[in-house]
């Protein structure tokens, strides 16, 4: 597939056509959900480090209570949707290792840089230099866990099978959905609303 | 224009953007967003995916999320320069200066450090905030359920431990 010679430009250009070729969306659509996704958390500000490092000092509930709500709805949406054949589970497999040891990394990370790797490119798209820097640390931290996957594998640990809640409660797996989309639903409501504000940010203040 | 919505608007609309992109109308797919940083990291420094077994598995799942990943940096930088006016060059969050201190080499290093790990720790645990948390658990994922049990503690534990109330600010 790639030649010694592949130019970085012919490789983006080739992202471009796996897209294209897959089963997932055009490449647009792919791009409007990225944009729509990107949008939902640039106008509930959820990227800031306000937010998400004021989430890890508990001054700012936001995050918990956007994340609880979303994933209430998806989930009791999603189970309806694969009863009617509109959509199938993609369920990541359990890696004990990879999942704790991950967590505990990504959560520690997560609290001092104040980003997600879904949020950085936002912050970094509004102008802001430290998370640009943390982007390169992302970059570098992407390019040893490719040259040492190996090692890391050894950490992740064999898979315990791509379980869900739903599958063990197999007989009553409509009710354990329901039961389980609005516990969150009712977690999210009653999570006390705390703000910390980031005062020069032009577009909160208005 | 509206610059701000309100987090149950956010969780809302959120729920029916997973909802569509997990339909068949959609992408038939979850929406993730790390496995694009291992996926561009391979591109900037010219691995062979042939050569690197990492490269190789992520290939399709990198390519969509560097897609997505584009959109979002793209659609986000029109609305902070025209709709939301949030585009400015900052280095310390005001939080960090609130809570931590004032020193741009601190604030860059531990920024560096935290988005070397952030990667480590989402590749390793098979997904992040968007694959893991809200993807996964959508599906009632045992994998997200321990992955998000996991994340949450540390991330307060850590916050409690890093950063503290000022007395001199």
């Amino acid at each position: 597939m790639y030649d010694k010679d592949t130019s970085m430009l012919e490789r983006i250009f080739s992202m471009f056509q796996t897209v294209q070729n897959e089963e997932h969306g055009s490449v647009l659509l792919v791009f409007i959900i990225g944009m729509i996704f990107g949008s939902i958390i640039q106008y509930t500000k959820v990227h800031k480090f306000e937010k998400i490092a004021g989430f890890a000092m508990l001054k700012d509930t936001v995050v918990p209570k956007m994340l609880f709500l979303a994933i209430g709805l998806a989930s009791i949406g999603l189970f309806f949707m694969i009863q009617f054949g509109w959509a199938s589970y993609h369920v990541k497999p359990i890696l004990l290792g990879g999942l704790i040891i991950g967590g505990i990394i990504f959560g520690a990370s997560m609290a001092i840089f104040g980003k997600c790797p879904g949020t950085g490119p936002i912050s970094v798209a509004e102008g802001r230099v430290d998370i640009m820097v943390g982007a390169i640390g992302g970059i570098l931290g992407g390019l040893v866990f490719t040259l040492f996957y190996d090692q890391f594998k050894m950490i992740m640990g064999s898979s315990l099978g791509n379980l869900t809640l739903s599958g063990y409660f197999q007989d009553s797996q409509g009710i354990t959905v329901l039961i389980f989309g609005l516990a969150l639903i009712a977690i999210s409501f009653a999570i006390p609303l705390l703000e910390e504000i980031d005062e020069d940010d032009i577009g909160y203040r208005e | 224009m509206i610059k701000k919505i309100p987090w149950w608007v956010g969780g809302v609309l959120m729920a029916l953007l997973l909802l569509f992109t997990f339909s068949i109308f959609g992408a038939n797919r979850p929406i993730g967003a790390s496995t694009y940083v291992p996926y561009f990291a391979g591109i900037l420094f010219d691995l062979d995916p042939q050569k690197y077994t990492y490269l190789k598995e992520i290939h399709n799942a990198g390519s969509w999320e560097g897609v997505m990943l584009l959109g979002v940096f793209f659609g986000t930088f029109i609305n902070a320069l025209f709709i939301t006016k949030t585009f400015r060059f900052t280095v310390i969050p005001a939080a960090w200066k609130k809570y931590k201190n004032n020193s741009v080499a601190s604030r860059l290093i531990w920024s560096f450090i935290g988005g070397f790990f952030l990667i480590i720790g989402a590749r390793l645990a098979g997904g992040c905030t968007s694959g893991h948390f809200l993807s996964g658990m959508t599906q009632t994922a045992f994998s997200s359920m321990i992955f998000g049990g996991v994340v949450m503690v540390t991330l307060v534990i850590t916050g409690k431990l890093f950063y503290k109330e000022r007395e001199d600010v």
